[in-house]
């Protein structure tokens, strides 16, 4: 019956699957191994994208999609939904993260100091072809420093703060289970500011660059100036039924804060933060979340728009989709166009007709 | 103020307007933006039947109080009420958000400067009418066709054009979609806030013309606000003028304009003279 | 007392695989969306295994409805044998053991994207409608937060104004597919993309629907007796697709919705939408003993 392509459905779809799983071959505990070694940058963009901090099984949904960047975040997704919530950790403090790198584009220098750490930034970005030709590329060991930077380092915002450069922060006591959880509610327009960064800190890398950079290019109404990044390893601190708070392990988290003009007599500032390093994220996101505030409805800075459209799961689902027959909808369309066609040409040679006789009348 | 504005002073200068009890009662309105005070302490009274013009540089408030009229706006504080055939409806300021629709929708019309603050651009011109007939409830197409068109007709505007997008019209045809958007329904009050500003002189006449021909021939009670004191002067049967937030004067038109009793309406006055 | 007393044997997923939590907040919203009938309310949309625009809606719904002892209809298009449709069954009665039917009326449940089975539902059988945009003012209004005021102030005027639009354009109304309806006199929804030809069996209709759209995060449903009116003017009657004529190739049925088959050198051949009322028109041709149901259309009309 039906859809020719379909018929037989049960039994196409299982070769189909089949066919991309064949493509890809076994995949055993060394591939996810080997992904999670070699891919720490990407690991660290799924975790990010599925709001679930495991390296081990962000290489296992790239392994087992074959790294379709969108299918693995949504096999991470889908399973972080059935896993319990069971514990809330306190929120981090900035002064406590394990700081890697640090940089601030507002300051020549800043309290703690500019501190690089691993970055390409300042790489020429060529191609090792060398390593084809069989010469393999051992990277040169790293010249330790004099004098080792130290692992923490100071909030630029709170020194800010202090001399008056940025607004004092209210005072906002929500108990830890009271914060809005994005992945067991609906987001809601105005969303709370929560749901924002929440929703911010698991978005599509490319979706919310792009959207980023419009604001950027001049879509928003603030050219950001990177007031701190901060990428680093951030504590999880849980709470011990018996009241003893200790760490459950340690994180990557990348953070930014960029500012760009005045507001009320204090600097505006943007911020963001996700798992794992993705510098270009954070940077973009909190770009998007400092023109939230005068955004027009319906630009690309503006929040509903830009929450939205970068939802990796979202919007990969649904542009997939159209793959899906329509033939039903279609059939009442062509319905209603070829009805209105009909009435029209029966009304014009109602009108030719008439047009015909009254001469002669 | 020494201009005398008893009942009594006003039902000898003008006994047409005493005939009814007022269509319109604004009482001690007040509002604030931000810093700005934009109206301080405003009444405002207009009976069934007349124009009344509100004249005032900008930031006087005038356009702020037509606004409130039109229930888009709420004040701090003050009362609002609207004598409607068979309705009370108590201070307007109450009424929730959909009630308020309903009944602009009803009974008040208005037309503004800017024709994207009144009109869909990229809808038809007659289906910019209609949708007002629609959110009253019409549901027959051919009575909304069939009203629209009255109400474009009633309007001066081309029939042969009903059917285009005001976004292909000139502003003088726009502001007329928006007018006949505003009487469809034969409001009780029809408020015009700058309805000629920026069209070319030739058109602006026209327009007024069609306006003044309305009034005669309807009696629809109108509230024109205007920085042009000529545009007032042949519309309006009363007038108050507004500065700062507040009404400095207040009287029938020809006695405002020829004998002019605060120093800021004679400062206009002249000014324009 | 121990442990293993306290707690439930270990196992990779929940009963229906969506855990207690998720199908808690699905309950409520989904009584809340029985008793405001035609509102959106917002849920948290869980991740499923599929991807989103392919029946995730749908899915948790139905994922909270079922239990052991359900029997699980799931069409595309009105059929049975769709690939998504396939999928979507298969996967429902692998995470609860519920069974599988293609019979209408054999179903507790039936999940359907875009159609509504043309054998009429009763008062024991659930629907389940997919729906890939739940925001019937999407088109007058892209913005949600605005959308959801029209709604609370039945501010529908913009989108009576489309209608009239098209009117005036094209002579009548175009909306093919997801014909605006007002449920119980109060919201105006869009049933899915169902056809025109398929609204009526909404309205008044003895069983309960559920409407639900994964990906935008919002269900709505239409109780059993309550109103859906197409939104219509009260002289220019509403109208199904021209198919009551149509007679499908395969199954010799006719009046029931088509599928139109470009045949080579010109011309469309049809086969009835609803897959499995043509594989028993059939099969009672061929002497076997199935039964078919009342039709809402009856000789191509309407008649329930």
């Amino acid at each position: 019956m039906a859809y020719v392509a379909t018929r037989g459905g049960e039994k196409a779809i299982e070769q189909a699957e089949r066919l991309f799983r064949q493509d890809l071959g076994t995949i055993d505990a060394a591939r996810v191994e080997t992904i999670q070694q070699t891919m720490p940058y990407l690991i660290d963009r799924v975790m990010g994208e599925a709001s679930l901090y495991s390296e081990e099984l962000a290489a296992l949904a790239l392994a087992q999609t074959g790294g379709e960047l969108s299918e693995a975040v949504l096999v991470l997704r889908a399973w972080r939904t059935t896993q319990p919530r069971i514990a809330i950790a306190r929120p981090v403090q900035q002064d406590e993260i394990l700081t890697q790198r640090r940089i601030s584009a507002a300051f020549k220098d800043i309290p703690g100091g500019q501190i690089l750490g691993p970055t390409l930034d300042y790489s020429h970005r060529v191609l090792a072809t060398d390593v084809l030709e069989g010469k393999p590329y051992a990277p040169p060991a790293v010249e330790s420093a004099a004098k080792p930077a130290p692992a923490t380092q100071p909030s630029l915002a709170d020194w800010q703060r202090e001399q008056g450069l940025l607004a004092p922060t209210g005072e906002a006591k929500v108990a830890p289970e009271d914060i809005p959880d994005l992945t067991r509610e609906p987001l809601l327009f105005p969303a709370s500011r929560a749901h924002r960064l929440q929703s911010l800190a698991r978005a599509e890398t490319g979706g919310v660059l792009a959207l980023g950079y419009s604001a950027m290019r001049g879509y928003g109404n603030a050219h950001p100036t990177v007031n701190e990044l901060r990428l680093g390893e951030a504590e999880v601190v849980v709470r011990h039924p018996r009241g003893t708070e200790f760490s459950a392990g340690r994180v990557r988290v990348s953070q930014a804060e960029v500012t760009s003009k005045e507001k009320g007599g204090f600097l505006d500032l943007g911020f963001a933060a996700t798992f794992g390093w993705n510098e270009v994220k954070v940077i973009a996101a909190a770009t998007l979340d400092l023109n939230s505030a005068e955004a027009p409805v319906g630009s690309p800075v503006h929040e509903e728009f830009y929450l939205y459209h970068t939802e990796s799961v979202e919007a990969s689902g649904f542009c997939i989709h159209f793959k899906l027959p329509h033939y039903v909808t279609f059939q009442s369309t062509l319905d209603a166009m070829r009805d209105a066609k009909a009435k029209k040409s029966a009304a014009e040679q109602k009108g030719a007709v008439e047009r015909q006789t009254e001469p002669a009348e | 103020m020494s201009l005398d504005m008893s009942p009594a002073a006003l039902t000898r200068a003008t006994p047409r307007l005493m005939r009814a009890e007022p269509l319109l009662t604004m009482r001690d309105i007040s509002k604030t933006y931000g810093d700005v005070r934009a109206l301080r302490h405003v009444d405002a009274t207009v009976y069934p039947g007349e124009v009344m013009g509100i004249v005032g540089e900008s930031g006087s408030g005038k356009s702020t109080l037509l606004r409130m009229m039109n229930l888009e706006d709420t004040p701090d504080s003050g009362d609002y009420t609207l004598r409607l055939p068979n309705r009370d409806d108590g201070n307007l300021f109450d009424l929730t958000r959909y009630e308020r629709r309903m009944l602009c929708a009803r009974h008040i019309g208005i037309v503004y400067q800017n024709p994207h603050l009144g009109l869909l651009m990229r809808h038809s011109s007659s289906g910019n009418v209609a949708e007002r007939l629609l959110i009253a409830g019409e549901r027959s197409f051919d009575v909304l066709r069939t009203k629209a068109r009255e109400a474009l007709d009633a309007s001066e505007f081309p029939l042969s054009r009903m059917d285009a997008r005001p976004i292909e019209l000139s502003g003088g045809m726009q502001q007329r979609v928006q007018l006949a958007k505003a009487i469809a329904l034969e409001p009780a009050l029809l408020l015009l806030d700058e309805p000629t500003t920026g069209l070319d002189v030739s058109v602006q006449a026209l327009v007024l013309d069609t306006l003044k021909r309305l009034q005669r021939d309807r009696k629809i009670t109108m509230v024109l606000v205007s920085h042009d004191l000529g545009v007032i002067r042949t519309m309006a049967d009363r007038v108050m003028v507004m500065r700062h937030g507040e009404v400095v004067e207040e009287g029938l038109a020809d006695q405002v304009f020829q004998d002019p009793q605060h120093s800021y309406t004679q400062q206009l006055v002249h000014a324009k003279l | 007392m121990s442990l293993s007393s306290l707690t439930k044997p270990w196992a990779a997923t929940s009963y229906g695989f969506l855990d207690a939590s998720a199908k808690r907040e699905l309950r409520r919203k989904m009584l809340k969306a029985i008793a405001v009938p035609g509102c959106q309310m917002p849920y948290a949309s869980r991740e499923v295994p599929m991807a989103r625009g392919w029946g995730t809606g749908g899915l948790q719904v139905t994922l909270t409805l079922v239990n052991p002892t359900s029997v699980v209809k799931v069409i595309d298009q009105g059929a049975d044998d769709g690939v998504n449709a396939a999928s979507i069954r298969r996967f429902i009665s692998r995470v609860s053991g519920a069974g599988e039917t293609w019979d209408t009326l054999a179903a507790s449940i039936v999940q359907s994207r875009h159609r509504v089975p043309e054998e009429v539902m009763r008062e024991d059988q659930i629907l389940v409608l997919q729906v890939p945009n739940p925001e019937p003012l999407r088109g007058v209004e892209p913005n949600i937060s605005i959308a959801r005021q029209m709604h609370a102030d039945a501010d529908y005027g913009k989108l009576w104004l489309t209608l009239y639009e098209q009117i005036v354009r094209k002579g009548r109304i175009m909306q093919g597919a997801g014909y605006p309806s007002m449920v119980n006199g109060r919201h105006v929804m869009t049933p899915s993309p169902i056809p025109r030809w398929d609204v009526p069996k909404l309205n008044m209709a003895k069983h309960l629907t559920f409407l639900s759209a994964g990906r935008e995060k919002r269900l709505f449903a239409v109780p059993p007796f309550t109103r859906v009116e197409p939104l219509v003017f009260s002289d220019r009657p509403y109208q199904v697709e021209h198919h009551a004529d149509l007679t499908c190739r395969r199954s010799g049925v006719s009046g029931y919705f088509m599928n139109e088959l470009p045949i080579d050198g010109g011309g469309s051949a049809f086969e009835v939408s609803d897959s499995n009322l043509g594989i028993k028109a059939i099969q009672q041709a061929e002497g076997a003993a199935v039964e078919i149901g009342k039709t809402w259309y009856r000789n191509g009309e309407f008649s329930a």
